[in-house]
């Protein structure tokens, strides 16, 4: 009988323990933000660990869209975000629709030469030099152009492009649309999961990037947000307020700004983000 | 009598479609073209090599041959053969990928021709050898004759597996014909070969810059970088242990990690909690390295709004604040831990993946046998979870020598010797002082070789464990 006992209560301690354990990581994850957020709204941030803040003011979230200083860095991340997106996918969609052309000749050459390039690179330095040759340091090209290229998700891609059945490209060709009409009316209409998930990498690359801009521009002016964040944090090169917030209350502002746009629409892009990973590694 | 592997269905002899289901069952003969295409990128890399020896442009690289040819250097225009020479290369290995042979023979020919040609004088050549391109003429003949080799081998493969059953070819067109009618993506493959070539393989050139010692302009000086490398640069060594210590170390607790996560969170049944779970820890997953450096430094700060080294010294657990991350004690294990609870989250989509495609009636019928959960795990979850476990270690051993953001944005100055990786050791040493550009275009080159040699190991492994590629 005490056996028996015994057996139905460890049935039940392990879901409560499980429950609680994620409850304790979620936490974990969530105090530093959590954190962050207080403190940005808090006048006088920087004493420790609050619920909630202290002196409540919104001057801080005022300052980032009233300084140049700090809108002009968030406007040049916007900008390489939305027109490094556009090419990148630009790129990977035609590369992959050439790539599933497996009549083409020459298809498997193209093929091995976007490969090589995984598995071999210059360097940074060589990189720098080309960069440097091509007259593009100290512009945005430098940060756009050479990430809007990702042989990972031009392969990913193609992964996508290989589900859609090939019936439709020849039902569409004996109806006399042309490679570039089918691009556009097969195979784009049809892959929009796919744009999306892939769309969502490019942009998370593209508005985290802060190697590139590090090592390619040099002027102040063109720093994107996250150069700006480092500036700020590291060098503690806050802007001058006269204003009551301390200069940490601007500090937690600018993490909250910097990781914003994607809190906001990660919840609603979960599935994209999650598939886009899926097809990635284990699509058979 | 050869069978078809999806229907059954005898074959005719050398079909490449099955007659009955259309299945490719056809497996073009492998031949050496291989060797044809070795050889001309040999020749190839040959012929570039008075690039890294002389000078910059063709017409100074080129000198040496019109010094062979007249020692006044009042011909010094060969630099014409010297393209000739290498559009002859390039073109025998386009000719031998579309399956051509035959004529790439004539165009290696050429090229041996023309590299003759420049060559005449070889007594000269071989008496001088300060005005030569040293082994590269090796290199260059060595490459030709390995190409030649290769186009003949394939010519003779050819012949023998000529005769087809042409009823069963999928498409007996001419090359030329199918070329033309693919014009439309070739257009469309133009921008992603511009690209591909500004940013992937133009760089790859200057990989020459690795033995020239760039300063201003490059000088050649040999292999004195990687000798300097190998034998005095001892915080060049310190790099390189200290970026495989990091990343393999790193790889291990975020996979370990990432395993116990999926397995218990697969245990919850309540949907929306899971679910709301799920959302939460894949958040820090779409901060920048900036962003989470930027909140762990706030939180490890040694002033009053350092949470916790106000929690240890109120537990009494530490005496005073620490600085966690300028101390070369604390600040691995704290790069470690950030690393989890960043990527963590994310590391756990693949396995949850697999999770949920472990069919339930598993775990009834091993529960009706009496098993209990631990025993449910260890013969039913964990075999299921190991292919995809071996994946994930896979694909990402093979970026090991990659690691930079995540140490660089997390580093300083006072903990050098335990975080300083190769990627940041190239960046602080080429963009502070009087850079030389040679010097770390070499420790570049030895991490591209290493991490070459790391991606084709993975695909190997890869496609032995789960028989496809890494991509």
């Amino acid at each position: 009988m005490s056996n028996v006992n015994k057996k139905k209560q460890k049935v039940k301690v392990f879901p409560i323990f499980n429950t609680v354990l994620f409850i304790v990581i979620s936490l974990i994850i969530l105090i530093p933000i959590w954190k962050v957020i207080v403190d940005s709204l808090d006048a006088s941030a920087g004493y420790g660990m609050r619920l909630w803040p202290n002196q409540f003011t919104l001057d801080g979230y005022k300052m980032v869209f009233t300084r140049s200083a700090l809108y002009r860095p968030f406007l040049i991340s916007c900008l390489v975000t939305i027109s490094g997106c556009f090419l990148g996918l630009l790129l990977s969609t035609l590369g992959a629709y050439v790539l599933i052309q497996w009549e083409m000749p020459g298809r498997s050459f193209f093929a091995y030469m976007l490969l090589f390039t995984m598995i071999f690179n210059g360097g940074m330095i060589p990189t720098y030099l080309v960069i440097k040759q091509l007259g593009m340091l100290n512009t945005l090209w430098a940060v756009i152009l050479p990430l809007s290229i990702n042989v990972y998700n031009l392969v990913l891609m193609r992964n996508f492009f290989e589900g859609i059945p090939a019936s439709l490209f020849e039902a569409a060709s004996i109806d006399g649309c042309s490679p570039i009409g089918i691009f556009f009316k097969v195979v784009l209409p049809l892959s929009k999961a796919a744009l999306a998930s892939i769309g969502l990498m490019f942009a998370v690359a593209f508005w985290n990037d802060y190697t590139n801009f590090k090592i390619y521009v040099t002027k102040n002016s063109l720093y994107n947000f996250q150069m700006k964040l480092r500036g700020l944090i590291m060098d503690g090169d806050v802007p001058q307020t006269g204003d009551k917030i301390s200069d940490n209350t601007i500090q937690n502002v600018t993490i909250i700004v910097a990781i914003i746009p994607f809190m906001i629409i990660y919840p609603f892009c979960q599935d994209y983000f999650v598939q886009g990973v899926n097809v990635g590694a284990v699509k058979e | 009598m050869a069978v078809c592997k999806a229907c059954n269905a005898e074959l005719p002899k050398n079909a490449r479609l099955c007659p009955k289901c259309g299945t490719k069952v056809y497996q073009p003969p492998k031949n050496i073209r291989i060797l044809a295409i070795v050889g001309a990128v040999i020749a190839i890399i040959g012929g570039l090599l008075p690039f890294i020896q002389n000078a910059e442009t063709v017409k100074d690289a080129y000198s040496y041959m019109s010094y062979l040819n007249n020692k006044n250097y009042a011909y010094p225009n060969h630099e014409i053969l010297w393209y000739f020479f290498m559009l002859a290369l390039v073109a025998t290995c386009i000719i031998v990928v579309v399956k051509k042979e035959v004529f790439s023979i004539i165009t290696t020919v050429i090229a041996g021709i023309i590299f003759a040609l420049t060559m005449n004088d070889l007594k000269t050549f071989l008496a001088e050898p300060q005005y030569t391109i040293g082994f590269g003429t090796y290199v260059v003949i060595f490459g030709l004759v390995l190409a030649v080799a290769g186009c003949f081998f394939d010519i003779l493969k050819y012949r023998k597996t000529i005769q087809y059953d042409t009823r069963y070819f999928t498409n007996n067109k001419s090359t030329w014909s199918r070329m033309v009618n693919h014009k439309w993506f070739y257009l469309m493959f133009l921008p992603v070969l511009i690209f591909i070539l500004l940013f992937n393989y133009w760089p790859m050139l200057g990989i020459r810059y690795a033995f020239t010692d760039y300063v201003k302009l490059p000088v050649y000086v040999g292999i004195k970088h990687f000798h300097k490398m190998a034998t005095k640069d001892t915080y060049f060594w310190m790099a390189f242990r200290n970026t495989l210590e990091l990343s393999i170390l790193k790889l291990f607790l975020n996979t370990s990690m990432a395993v116990i996560i999926s397995l218990l969170l697969h245990e919850i049944t309540n949907i929306h909690f899971k679910k709301t779970v799920q959302t939460i820890i894949y958040l820090p997953h779409f901060m920048s390295w900036v962003v989470v450096a930027a909140i762990f430094r706030m939180i490890l700060t040694t002033s009053e709004s350092g949470i916790v080294n106000q929690i240890l010294v109120n537990l009494n657990i530490i005496e005073e604040p620490v600085f966690w991350m300028g101390t070369n004690e604390t600040w691995r294990p704290v790069y470690y831990i950030i690393n989890i609870w960043k990527d963590t989250g994310w590391g756990t989509i693949l396995f949850l993946a697999t999770l949920s495609g472990i069919s339930p009636e598993l775990y009834e019928a091993a529960q009706i046998d009496g098993a209990n959960r631990w025993n449910r795990m260890r013969y039913i979850t964990l075999p299921a979870l190991a292919n995809t476990i071996i994946t994930v270690f896979i694909l990402n051993l093979a970026k090991v020598m990659n690691l930079f953001e995540s140490v660089f944005v997390l580093m300083n100055d006072a903990v050098i010797e335990v975080s300083n990786v190769i990627q940041t050791y190239i960046y602080t040493q080429s963009f502070s002082g009087v850079p030389n550009y040679g010097y770390t275009t070499a420790v570049g080159l030895f991490k591209s070789l290493v991490g070459c040699v790391l991606v084709l190991g993975c695909d190997w492994a890869s496609k032995k464990v789960r028989g496809r590629g890494i991509v």
